[in-house]
């Protein structure tokens, strides 16, 4: 990057709120008991934990890029990408993981890694505690054992896989949990968990490209209905929810609808007492990547302020393959929107959420 | 502003209605518990008729965050009307949508006088 590009990135601070952790099945087994940790290390197919197989790479085509430590992450994004503070999750796929025990055990181990690894000697960087949802009281207590620790400052859910989708009732002691702690919840989808919960789909789809295109948007409009449908933003309203990897765009036509819906059908779901569109404009966020790209710049000039910039916050998913640089967001903002409302997105919504 | 006769008192039994039309208007009119309410046909969604709807009662949800118990009671029976377009629900003692508690139809005064049911508007 020439520093004629990076000078107004330098200038604003960034705070990153989706970024992964690439953790190995047998780094994690240092973090697990037995015999749970013998099944990360001793698979015969090679990790436990689900995939769906499909290539990423497109035979090779485009570049595989690792982060593997904390120290790469200080260098690729602080540095390089310049992100004040990256937020970090585990990245463990743990909704679809076929033993509830392994999960739990995995759950543990994954937010004891990145406390060690990642958080403690790194001041910078913040952490979302992962959870098992497969053993909603095991996610709860994880909650209250990890939930003080300063650097955690938010909840991962993984919403591919959890079934019943994760507005159900049996999830409230989670809920509970985070909001007793003042942490938000991060909800983030699977391209591997899309043959679990849309397996018709998966079989009749060719590519990767429907699978991708379509993964995070189901999954967030699955979870999102199910929040609705039980009433979970009115029965916690402290609590904060956030769409991670799924754009931006989606979410105008779900509030829209889920209005529309909720107006005809409030038999279905009594427990709300606002409009959907209200609980969302005061509960809800979105990140911001993979950024639709309107052939129209200025189309998504107008979306963005349906939705409302206190409603979006920023994030790189790198290094994935459809990964946004900041520096496309940030000129898109700086050519398009009052400074206040760049340094919303950027920087200041996530604060006002994660607590930072 | 003007008064209207609609009807006399024994016209209309508790939890019924009678459509009238005032001033090129459809009014409905609505016995309930010992008081009338009065409404324009017309339903604040898409200009349904809602006052043809069905009266029943609706579910009102509760929650105990300590025990996470969540309970649905069945309530205002009798006292709801859903629109018979898309099922906008009303409380007709207010006028207010349950789903939008910002919107509420506007309702006409009624009195009683000499055993007649008198709608202003
Ligand atoms: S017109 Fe009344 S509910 Fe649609």
């Amino acid at each position: 990057m020439s520093s004629e590009r990076s000078l107004s990135l330098k200038k604003s601070t960034i705070i990153d709120v989706d970024v992964h952790l690439q953790i190995k099945p047998a780094e994690v087994a240092e973090y697990i008991e037995e015999p749970y940790r013998s099944i990360m290390t001793k698979s015969h197919i090679g990790n436990p934990l689900p995939d769906s197989g499909w290539d990423r790479s497109m035979a090779g085509k485009i570049e595989r890029r690792q982060v593997q430590g904390p120290e790469d992450i200080h260098q690729k994004l602080c540095e390089e990408f310049h992100i004040n503070h990256p937020i970090i999750n585990a990245f463990g796929k743990l909704g679809k993981a076929s033993m509830t025990k392994l999960a739990v055990s995995l759950m543990k181990g994954y937010n004891d890694l990145v406390l060690e690894k990642y958080l403690d000697g790194y001041d910078h960087f913040y952490g979302l505690i992962s959870v098992a949802t497969q053993d909603p009281e095991a996610a709860a207590e994880e909650i209250y054992r990890v939930g003080d620790e300063k650097q955690f400052v938010g909840v991962f859910m993984d919403n591919t896989g959890p079934n019943p989708p994760l507005g159900d009732p049996r999830y409230d002691v989670v809920y509970r949990a985070a909001e007793d702690k003042g942490l938000p919840i991060s909800y983030h989808a699977y391209d591997s968990g899309f043959i679990v919960d849309f397996p018709r789909q998966n079989a009749a789809l060719e590519t990767f490209f429907s699978v991708h295109v379509l993964t995070h948007p189901y999954a967030h409009m699955l979870t999102m209905t199910s929040l609705f449908e039980h009433g979970v933003p009115e029965k916690f309203p402290g609590l904060k929810f956030i769409f991670l990897e799924g754009g931006v765009t989606w979410l105008p036509y779900m509030m829209y609808r889920l209005n529309k819906i909720h107006s005809i059908r409030r038999f279905d779901a009594p427990m709300l007492k606002k409009t959907p569109e209200e609980y969302i404009r005061d509960q809800f966020y979105v990140s911001t990547q993979p950024i639709g790209e309107p052939n129209n710049q200025d189309d998504m000039r107008k979306i963005m302020e349906v939705i409302g910039y206190d409603r979006m916050m920023f994030s790189s998913d790198y290094p994935h393959f459809d990964f946004d640089h900041p520096e496309g967001l940030e000129k898109f903002l700086r050519v398009n929107v009052p400074a206040k409302d760049r340094k919303r997105v950027l920087e200041t919504n996530a604060r006002g959420v994660y607590g930072i | 502003m003007s008064d209207h006769i609609v009807a006399e008192v024994s016209e209309i039994k508790d939890g019924e209605r009678i459509l009238v039309e005032l001033k090129g208007r459809e009014i409905g009119v609505f016995y309930l518990d010992g008081g009338y309410y009065a409404f324009a046909n017309w339903c604040a969604h898409q200009g349904g008729p809602w006052c043809e709807g069905n009266l029943t009662g609706t579910f009102s949800g509760k929650f105990d965050r300590s025990t996470l118990e969540y309970r649905l009671d069945w309530v205002k029976e009798g006292r709801i009307l859903n629109c018979p377009w898309h099922g906008w629900e009303y409380d007709i003692k207010t006028g207010i949508c349950l789903s939008r508690r910002s919107v509420k139809l506007p309702a006409y005064p009624v009195r009683v006088e000499d055993g007649k049911i008198i709608v202003t508007l």
